[in-house]
């Protein structure tokens, strides 16, 4: 680590007068490339650095951050400032056994490595691509790289420096008739990898032709149905079903939601199972530790339906007497960790794909996402791309759908959960203002009965 | 900054220089108790800059100027042709933007604000838990250009949120109030809010059946903007215009919107959040016309988006730390119309009335399209509210939506502090269960 965040990170901790403190330091720069319309309309550099300081007193949190480093001793006194207001009963923080350590990045193809001329000729490959099409009438892209630099130390003892490099790519076709507008897309993501984001003619011109495709495409009416998702629209569907309900903060002092909640309850069929974990190497959510320097873990969350863990942060933990999960995280210095999910899975079924869709009279085949939210119970998600299915087959194009369900109901109406897991690492998650988190999503390909789907 | 200034000096034709310099604290209330106080500051600096007709743009907020310099140089490589001039400084209003002395309003005062507020929906529902807090932030931009454009912008912001959760069985309740100003929130109008949260919760705990399609669908002034306006406007900025994207490309004049509907960007209300009398690039700001009487009067411009779309700029240029500006809205104001709410309503046999809606704006928006769970809406059955809906989708399309209204109520409400609104009554619309 650098001499002078140690020095700043000593002068920060000393004189503990907080039950727990906590500084964090960042460096990152990133560059982004955007196209629209029909031409790249911006590209840029942007360089930070800051900091943040976190303490713990009479049961509550202060929190400071700031981007001139040099103040954090000072921020800390505020943050101890700001603790003191609280007047909440006091609890035994977890504690975490203390470590130093510098993590170097996951890098396979550095995106460092590779030349802004020949990201932009990459790029402007795709967008020729895309706009060489008939019926098209531009394109979206936008295009990210980011390496992080990330230093948490506590007075425990900790000192982590961990480094990140991430890459994300989102690649979108704008089509009409001269009435419409419509669009298609798709994204990707890495860690430390620029190497997904080339070689994708192929997935270009196909997202071209179904943007395409979209425009003679009719518009489903607002029912109840059948619905086999595809693995990224389904890894979307358990982030938002299922994925923020287990994310402890939302339950730890709520006492009803504790019983709706409790471990060993059943949620889905005897063949659902769903982890979660930043331990998961090499996905956009994985981490060694995460931002209360906790070490990350795989965390099952449902085992043959029944529900069996939850994330933490140190605190949710503490409060509901069970393990950490290395779950607290924090888009940047600038915020405060919270509760989030890192790599959501659900686990291979036995059925196949091609079973599943023969075995389904009358629904939708549903793939892709534009989006997906969740509000207590309730979740909605979007695809972005939508067939009808008819006696097991596979038809024509619709417009895309918006699906929505419960958590109650939708879980147990999974009834096809095939073997072909796969990984989506184009997602952000947003939650109490920090957006977007990378994160990754994955899943076979799943069927659930009875989802309320609404043109999108 | 003088550094900067004479690298540019050097290397470019035109530039301009924005600096941003903010400071927050807030004090946030989880399940009934209070949680954490946080304070942030940030500063930073973008810079655009042009040679030969080509514009670079890029931010930071590390201070490491040699850094800077030369990713900016590297960049500059790649630049973006463009047609804008930056602005001389003009006169503008003075619409009252800024309040410093409420920002060391002490921290005690927002607890026990926000305790008494929490007390009083425990007292009435025992088993809500409430979440509440106030945010406060403080703001100092300096633009200067090199057509020697120089402006120094204080800003502030006050917010108050309060929300109470009720779980009955399987069923979660939820339900957020929300205001903002340039001053501290007065105490009358907090008061309001949690009365109108301890009116809707005591109506909301009544689950009612789901009504049936094709009924009459009512929307309170938060339901309007968030199931119509926001995908509506969208198709209002520039950034679509510019591009042809927006269906109200070169379309100013036509009667597109029922009569009744008339909606304008007003930047010149006084203790909005969202007033300004400069926009992001230095223009002075104007009330714009969007909709008069259904027509479509024009968009929303910058100064690039109005240099590709052969228009003037319409002073909107709206901007963050690290990217370049865009177009944004500051109040959009609708007018009202002449029959009261509750008449309204008192003529519907059976009807919804939609309030919050989950998932809105995650799909096709360009087309005006919407879709969503309503996560909050009532079911009015013979002239009178009644219940909560569960387990019910809106969907449809914004223009045809607004093609032909209903009604539009003579009373208005403010959301978010920036946008004043009417109920709007309109039977273009599907609702799914």
């Amino acid at each position: 680590m650098n001499q002078n965040y140690r020095n700043i990170i000593s002068e920060t901790l000393k004189n503990v007068q907080s039950e727990y403190k906590e500084i964090r330091i960042e460096e990152s720069i990133s560059t982004r490339i955007n196209y629209s319309g029909v031409k790249r309309e911006n590209i840029s550099i942007n360089s930070q650095l800051g900091g943040s300081v976190r303490s713990m007193a009479n049961g509550g949190w202060g929190f400071s951050s700031f981007n001139d480093i040099n103040k954090a001793p000072e921020k800390m006194k505020e943050s101890i400032a700001l603790a003191k207001y609280n007047t909440n009963p006091s609890f035994e923080i977890y504690k975490n056994k203390p470590v130093k350590v510098e993590i170097q990045p996951v890098i396979k193809k550095d995106p460092r490595s590779i030349k802004l001329k020949d990201k932009i000729n990459l790029l402007d490959h795709y967008k020729d691509i895309i706009l060489s099409q008939n019926s098209i009438k531009g394109c979206e892209i936008v295009y990210g790289d980011t390496e992080r630099r990330v230093i948490f130390a506590d007075n425990e003892g900790n000192e982590i420096e961990q480094n990140f490099i991430h890459v994300i790519l989102r690649i979108a076709a704008n089509s009409s008739d001269g009435n419409e507008l419509l669009q298609s897309g798709f994204s990707i993501g890495s860690l430390g990898d620029f190497s997904v984001v080339e070689n994708l003619d192929k997935e270009v011109l196909g997202c071209a032709k179904k943007a395409q495709n979209l425009i003679k495409a009719p518009k489903v009416s607002g029912e109840e149905t059948t619905v086999i998702l595809d693995q990224i629209l389904a890894g979307v569907f358990v982030h938002e079903a299922f994925g923020h309900l287990s994310e402890a903060d939302n339950v730890y002092e709520n006492d009803r939601l504790k019983e709706i909640l409790k471990l060993g309850k059943k949620f889905g069929n005897d063949d659902l199972n769903i982890t979660d974990g930043g331990k998961i190497p090499e996905l956009r959510g994985s981490y060694e530790f995460d931002d209360e320097g906790t070490p990350s873990t795989k965390t099952p969350l449902i085992r043959e339906g029944v529900l069996v863990g939850r994330l933490h942060s140190k605190e949710t933990a503490s409060k509901m007497s069970e393990k950490v999960t290395g779950n607290a995280r924090a888009i940047s210095f600038a915020y405060p960790p919270i509760v989030r999910m890192t790599n959501t899975i659900i686990e291979n079924g036995e059925s196949t794909k091609e079973d599943i869709i023969k075995d389904t009279k009358e629904g939708l085949y549903v793939k892709n996402w534009y989006g997906g939210m969740t509000e207590h119970e309730m979740f909605t998600f979007s695809s972005a791309e939508t067939y009808r299915i008819e006696n097991g087959e596979i038809k024509e194009t619709l417009r895309p759908v918006k699906l929505s369900g419960n958590l109650f109901t939708t879980l147990k109406n999974i009834d096809g959960i095939a073997n072909d897991l796969e990984i989506n690492q184009g997602g952000g998650c947003g939650k109490g203002g920090q957006m977007p988190l990378p994160v990754s999503n994955g899943s076979p390909h799943i069927r659930i009965k009875k989802c309320l789907v609404s043109s999108g | 900054m003088d550094k900067i200034e004479n690298f540019l000096k050097k290397n470019f034709d035109e530039f301009e220089i924005y600096q941003e310099k903010s400071e927050y604290k807030s004090i946030s209330f989880e399940s009934n108790n209070l949680k954490e106080i946080s304070a942030k500051q940030s500063q930073g600096f973008a810079v655009r800059a042009k040679r030969d007709s080509k514009i670079t743009f890029s931010s930071s907020s590390n201070y490491d100027l040699d850094k800077f310099q030369s990713h900016f140089l590297e960049l500059s490589n790649y630049s973006i042709d463009s047609k804008i001039q930056f602005p001389k400084k003009i006169n503008s209003a003075n619409t009252i933007i800024f309040n410093k002395k409420d920002f060391n309003i002490s921290n005690n005062y927002f607890i026990d604000k926000l305790k008494n507020e929490i007390d009083s929906i425990l007292k009435k529902f025992p088993n809500a838990l409430c979440d509440a807090g106030f945010n406060l932030a403080i703001g100092e931009t300096k633009l200067s250009n090199s057509n020697s454009l120089e402006l120094e912008i204080d800003e502030s912001l006050i917010s108050f949120f309060i929300s109470a959760q009720i779980i009955n069985g399987n069923d979660m309740l939820n339900i957020y109030k929300y205001d903002t100003s340039v001053s501290n929130i007065s105490e009358e109008k907090i008061l309001l809010m949690t009365e109108s949260l301890k009116k809707d919760l005591s109506i909301a705990q009544n689950i009612s059946s789901t009504p049936k399609k094709g009924c009459p669908v009512i929307f309170t002034p938060h339901g309007l903007y968030q199931t119509i306006l926001s995908p509506l406007l969208i198709s209002f900025s520039g950034t679509n215009l510019s591009k042809k994207l927006s269906s109200l490309c070169d379309r100013e004049g036509e009667q597109i919107f029922d009569k009744k509907i008339t909606i304008y960007d007003d930047p010149h209300i006084d203790f909005s959040p969202s007033s300004r009398n400069y926009d992001g690039e230095g223009i002075p700001t104007k009330r714009n016309m969007l909709i008069q009487n259904g027509k479509f009067i024009s968009g929303i411009y910058d100064l690039k988006t109005a240099s590709e779309s052969s228009k003037k700029t319409t002073g909107s240029a709206g901007r963050s730390l690290h990217s370049s500006p865009s177009p944004t809205t500051s109040n959009i104001v609708m007018k009202n119309g002449e029959n009261d709410i509750t008449n309204i309503i008192k003529n519907i046999d059976e009807g919804i009335l939609v309030d919050h809606l989950l998932g809105a704006g995650q799909g096709n928006e360009l087309s005006g399209d919407f879709s969503a769970n309503i996560s909050l809406g009532y079911k009015i059955e013979k002239g009178k509210i009644v219940g909560r809906v569960k387990n019910t989708m809106i969907s449809g399309n914004a223009f045809k939506a607004l093609s032909e209204i209903e009604e539009v109520s003579s009373n208005k409400e403010s959301i978010y502090g920036s946008l004043f609104l009417p109920f709007l009554q309109t039977n273009n619309v599907e609702i799914s269960s």
